[in-house]
């Protein structure tokens, strides 16, 4: 590539030179052809006139020399015949002999109105016009005895040039060749310019050519990437939520021999209790499975990334040790975002314990925050929105990773940890809770350099004050048996285990095992208070149709939904709906006895909001 | 002084030529020359054969004057001293001598022999073989000629040549004059 934008380079100047030599190169040469030919002329000419001057001397010279005896004794006739002898030479006009004291002794003239001069004085030969005069003095012995005169004609100028066509001729041929030569040369160099920039058209359109394809390559590995992912997520998904079930199951059951303490041993009351660790730890396991695949149950609210990070402050101290220090840099006027703030934290805590990881001897964490904006390129290639995020960054001074391991990160079960150590699903809920919240994710590592991951988070529009409501668990409220609940849930298990709940609780409980049977027990019992059901259920009606249509009957009823995950049927793109009340399975006792009570008592709020 | 001597020299000379001309033109028109010309005439012919002839190395010294002797008494002979005056021949001035038909001078370079009979061609026989150049008149005497003879043809005043006789006395005449001779003999 360089070799040939060098070599067209190259070109470009030789081009340039000829281009600009050429023409002149042509004039110059014809310019000269035609100063050489016209210095041949004038050269020949004065060769010409040389020769013939010579020549005319010459002759003179002859008459001279013979006509100096006539000339001595007075020989009219001899000079007379000498003189004419000269008419063989057509060129000579006049030849004349003069005496010692110049005057004419003998002449001949060719033409009658040539003029002789009467009496000769020695003068140098004068070629005048086309007229070429000599005389030669006589002389015999050392005696002066008259002078000869020559009158010559040169030829005429027209017969000179006739000698001269062959050599203008040849002179116009080359003064052509070199003008069309000129032109040629001119024509190829416009030509070749062409030529140049076709060919710097095509590198530029090949240049063009090969940025789409690396973008779209680019484009394509991130959408097999987020593909590979979804399917990853419908996978995990759709595991969890049947283990969430047999989890619920296996739970309810230990908890329901938990509380049967008459029946069971000390002995018996760890192996339960170990058991019950076993499965929500298990349980805690396909909750993030769930968060992977975006189909945990968010509650997102407005929240102050700021206030989140000081809050977690104690919490990462804690968790990190001592070698490890933590530096928090965060943006004044930092935007608010809507996100699940239990969710969050535990995203932020699982990146930290990484961070911990990868940092054996201690290090640095430093946890930034800043409002950002992601341009139209960026954010089409990573498949989000583009517009003003959040940005929260947690960057360590650990290993970092190297590239292979970097595009795995993301990935469920995928881990560089010792085995035990770590479960691969830290990153993986990191991943689907930001992709949940219509966030976006990116790792930024280099081995030996640390490592970033920056969360970005839509910035929340709206202008209500950021809530954090935590929720607290007080006790175990007691149900009242006035309050009837009517159970709607497909798995027998399942709705065993929740009935036995509220039983024990001390609310009436009826069940129902799918949207029909429920709908007919809530006619036939107008005393019905709460609807806890299930949101996937089978026979027509699920969850949130059953919800629907047992309002529209009885207006005042209270809802609870529950579920392994959350379809869109009761939570939309992930968020549930406002005035929705769920408990996620598997739930425990404590957790359903709370939620129900909740409900029952904030039933004003709750009602009024599902109203709007 | 020598200038002076030589202008007056050249006009004289230049009126002879002149009167020559004038009277050979008048002869030319008038079909006739008179004899005082004729004779003035052939008197500067005497030193004009001079360029015309080679004589043999050795008979010119560079400073010898060209020596022309006249012999007898002819109206020729009184006037050759009047028409070489100031003349030069090949670069020598000329000197003419008179010396006595018995003892002719050994220097002679042109000898114009104004005898007549037997003593014209006893003279003659005197300087055969000598690098001299005779000239003789046919008017005078035509039985005893030299290598240059005077004829009148025409009215005009020419000369034969015998080349034989110029042989004799080592002398080459040049073609020129040959050219001009009325009659050379024998032929060429």
């Amino acid at each position: 590539m360089i070799q040939e934008r060098r070599t067209e380079e190259l070109h470009g100047v030789l081009g340039m030179e000829r281009r600009n030599f050429m023409p002149f190169v042509a004039a110059a040469g014809v310019l000269l052809l035609l100063l050489a030919g016209a210095v041949i002329v004038l050269y020949n000419e004065q060769t010409y006139r040389e020769a013939k001057t010579q020549q005319v001397e010459a002759q003179s010279r002859i008459l001279a020399s013979t006509v100096s005896a006539a000339l001595a004794f007075d020989d009219r006739k001899a000079a007379h015949e000498y003189v004419k002898a000269l008419a063989v030479d057509p060129q000579i006009q006049t030849a004349a002999v003069y005496g010692p004291q110049g005057q004419l002794f003998a002449s001949y003239s060719r033409s009658a109105d040539v003029a002789l001069p009467a009496k000769i004085s020695e003068a140098a030969p004068t070629p005048t016009g086309e007229q070429l005069v000599v005389t030669t003095p006589v002389r015999q012995g050392m005696a002066p005895l008259g002078t000869v005169y020559l009158q010559t004609t040169i030829d005429p100028i027209s017969r000179r040039f006739e000698r001269y066509a062959v050599l203008a001729l040849l002179v116009t041929m080359a003064s052509l060749i070199f003008v069309m030569l000129g032109v040629a040369q001119r024509q190829l160099a416009a030509a070749n310019e062409r030529l140049r920039r076709q060919g710097h058209d095509l590198v530029d359109a090949n240049e063009k050519l090969r940025a789409q394809i690396e973008q779209r390559e680019t484009a394509e590995a991130a959408l097999r990437q987020v593909q590979k992912m979804e399917a990853m997520g419908q996978l995990t998904g759709g595991i969890a939520h049947d283990f969430n079930n047999l989890l619920q199951v296996i739970i309810g059951s230990l908890e329901v021999l938990q509380r049967r303490q008459q029946v069971v041993g000390d002995d018996a009351k760890r192996t339960i209790a170990a058991a019950v660790r076993g499965a929500e730890r298990a349980a805690t396991l396909t909750q993030r499975l769930l968060a992977f695949a975006r189909r945990q149950p968010l509650n997102p609210k407005p929240i102050d990334v700021n206030k989140l990070v000081t809050g977690m402050s104690e919490l990462l101290h804690r968790t990190l040790g001592e070698s490890i220090t933590i530096e928090t840099v965060l943006a004044g006027g930092i935007w608010r975002v809507n996100a699940d703030a239990n969710q969050l934290e535990n995203a932020l805590l699982n990146l930290a314990v990484n961070a911990r990881d990868a940092m054996d001897k201690g290090g640095k964490l430093t946890i930034e925050t800043a409002n950002t904006h992601l341009d139209e390129a960026y954010a089409h290639t990573n498949e989000i929105d583009p517009g003003q995020y959040v940005l929260i960054a947690v960057s360590d001074t650990g290993a970092g990773m190297p590239g292979d391991v970097l595009s795995k990160a993301f990935e469920p079960f995928f881990t560089t940890k010792d085995v035990g150590k770590g479960s691969g699903l830290g990153l993986s809920q990191v991943y689907g809770f930001i992709k949940q919240s219509e966030g976006h994710a990116k790792i930024y590592s280099e081995p030996g350099e640390g490592t970033t991951i920056k969360l970005y988070l839509p910035r929340f529009m709206a202008s209500s004050e950021a809530t954090d409501l935590p929720l607290e668990a007080c006790g175990l409220p007691a149900g009242q048996s006035d309050r009837l609940v009517l159970v709607v849930e497909d798995d027998a298990d399942v709705r065993a285990h929740a009935v036995g709940i509220l039983n024990e609780l001390g609310y009436s409980v009826l069940e129902a095992a799918d949207g029909a049977a429920a709908l007919q027990a809530l006619d036939a019992h107008p005393g019905i208070k709460l609807l806890f059901t299930d949101v996937g259920l089978p026979g027509g009606l699920n969850g949130r149709q059953l919800a629907d249509e047992a309002r529209r009957r009885c207006p005042n009823l209270l809802v609870l939904y529950t579920t392994g995950y959350a379809r869109n049927a009761i939570v939309h793109q992930g968020r549930l709906d406002p005035g929705v009340d769920l408990i996620t399975k598997p739930f425990t006792f404590a957790a359903l006895a709370t939620k129900v009570n909740a409900v029952f008592d904030g039933r004003e709020g709750s009602h009024r909001a599902s109203a709007l | 002084m020598r200038r002076k001597a030589r202008t007056v020299a050249a006009v004289r000379l230049l009126l002879v030529a002149i009167a020559a001309c004038l009277l050979s033109l008048a002869a030319t028109h008038a079909r006739a020359q008179t004899p005082s010309v004729e004779y003035a005439v052939k008197a500067t012919y005497l030193y004009k054969f001079a360029p015309f002839v080679e004589w043999p190395a050795g008979a010119f010294e560079p400073s010898d004057p060209l020596v022309i002797c006249v012999v007898g008494n002819d109206p020729v002979a009184d006037l050759v001293d009047e028409a070489v005056k100031g003349q030069a021949a090949l670069g020598h001035p000329i000197e003419v001598m008179h010396p006595g038909a018995s003892s002719p001078d050994a220097r002679c370079h042109i000898l114009y022999v104004a005898l007549r009979g037997a003593a014209a061609a006893s003279l003659l026989e005197r300087v055969r073989g000598k690098p001299v150049l005779t000239v003789t008149d046919a008017a005078n005497e035509p039985r005893a000629t030299g290598i240059v003879n005077f004829v009148v043809q025409d009215n005009r005043v020419r000369f034969e040549i015998d080349l034989r006789a110029a042989a004799e006395n080592h002398l080459v005449i040049s073609s020129k004059l040959l050219n001009l001779a009325s009659r050379v003999s024998p032929k060429p």
